[in-house]
């Protein structure tokens, strides 16, 4: 019989309305839904059927080749997926990336910010990273928000993937411990969180 | 560094062992990749994609419970090729597929990866008799096949592309 892999390996992390865990074969078909759709213009897609697991594949595999790799997102309540954030280094990329995405229909809730506030804190708390960047379309500007919003700035003289990004720089481990940005990142999230608040404008990630 | 790692089962043949390919055998796989030499495996391609193939080549066991293993020399552990089961989206069934680097060509390297991962996927993968895709102008991977006691069943295609597809024997029946 094929074998069986647990994916038990990949660490689980927590947060107020998340839970994030390793890319699962029942989670393929969000992910496909994903990037077989315009939603993916701004990450090589939208991608063909077979691209797309591919792709999938390959999240998986980065786990092993790097140790690390893209959790995928679940409602703590319900265990719906809602998208993807993790450390993200192919081949022949400059530097090790923190990256996320959001499934359509699911954003303006701050899941990305507490998503990806939450992977970095484990990459630069657990993984030992010194620094991060963030590889982003300069048309894309939902993710260059929260780029921002996660205190990220760009960084003109990091090397670029191709040419076609803007690379945002995160703070680094020490500036970000106990600042005045982690906590306004943690106030923001908590208001998202507290079902009263009600967000006025358009949604962002 | 977290402890994954998929428990990819390990071959050992007479000259070579059949592994869980890793970042330091990518080089010999883009050149594979970056050449004429894979315009019968969906090449050539840029580095960045031949790179999506590679990790996805071990996510594949995660999703499917089997896949390709990498080819190294038994002595050294020099990446020599690729071997094993794929289904990826498109397949209608998992096939045996291998492919050779060039300075691995023509020792006879892909037929006894093949003979081993075929058998390892009879007696512990369930899979047994199965096919093997074929581009119909590649000639050393129909002669391999027939080598290796398989026939062709039928023409048939992958991504589009037309293909012979080879049966292999049952084991039960070699």
């Amino acid at each position: 019989m094929p074998l069986s892999f647990a994916p038990s390996a990949i660490p689980v992390i927590e947060t107020r309305r998340l839970i994030l865990r390793g890319p699962e074969p029942q989670d393929y078909p969000t992910f496909k839904a994903t990037f077989t759709s315009y939603r993916a213009r701004f990450m090589g897609g939208p991608l063909n059927a077979y691209e797309s697991w591919m792709l999938y594949a390959a999240e998986i595999g980065h786990w092993q080749i790097r140790g690390y790799g893209m959790w995928m997102i679940h409602d703590r309540d319900t265990d719906e997926t809602l998208g993807m954030a993790g450390g993200w280094k192919p081949a022949m990329w400059p530097e090790a990336e923190i990256a996320w995405v959001i499934w359509p229909g699911k954003e303006g809730r701050g899941i990305a910010l507490e998503a990806a506030h939450a992977v970095r804190g484990y990459l630069y708390g657990a993984l030992g990273w010194d620094t991060a960047v963030s590889y982003i379309d300069p048309k894309n500007l939902d993710s260059i928000r929260l780029a921002e919003r996660l205190g990220a700035v760009k960084d003109a003289a990091a090397t670029p993937v191709d040419g076609n990004d803007v690379v945002y720089r995160h703070p680094a481990p020490a500036a970000l411990a106990d600042s005045q940005l982690a906590h306004g990142i943690e106030m923001e999230i908590g208001h998202y969180a507290d079902p009263l608040f009600k967000p006025k404008g358009w949604p962002i990630d | 560094m977290t402890g994954f790692a998929l428990p990819i089962p390990v071959i050992e043949t007479e000259r070579l062992i059949l592994r869980a390919p890793r970042e330091s055998d990518f080089p010999a796989h883009a050149a594979l990749m970056a050449s004429d030499r894979s315009r019968f495996i969906g090449g050539p391609q840029e580095p960045a994609f031949a790179w999506r193939g590679f990790s996805a080549s071990l996510g594949h066991w995660a999703l499917r419970g089997y896949g390709m293993w990498l080819v190294a020399d038994k002595a050294d552990d020099t990446p020599l090729g690729r071997v094993g089961f794929i289904n990826a989206y498109g397949w209608d069934e998992p096939e045996l597929g291998w492919h050779v680097y060039a300075a691995a060509e023509g020792k006879g390297v892909a037929y006894e990866a093949a003979l081993a991962a075929r058998a390892y996927g009879a007696a512990h993968l369930g899979l047994d008799g199965v096919i093997s895709y074929i581009d119909p102008a590649n000639a050393r991977s129909q002669a391999l096949a027939a080598r290796l006691g398989a026939e062709v069943e039928r023409d048939g295609e992958v991504m589009g592309h037309p293909c012979q597809v080879w049966r292999h024997p049952k084991q039960g029946t070699l």
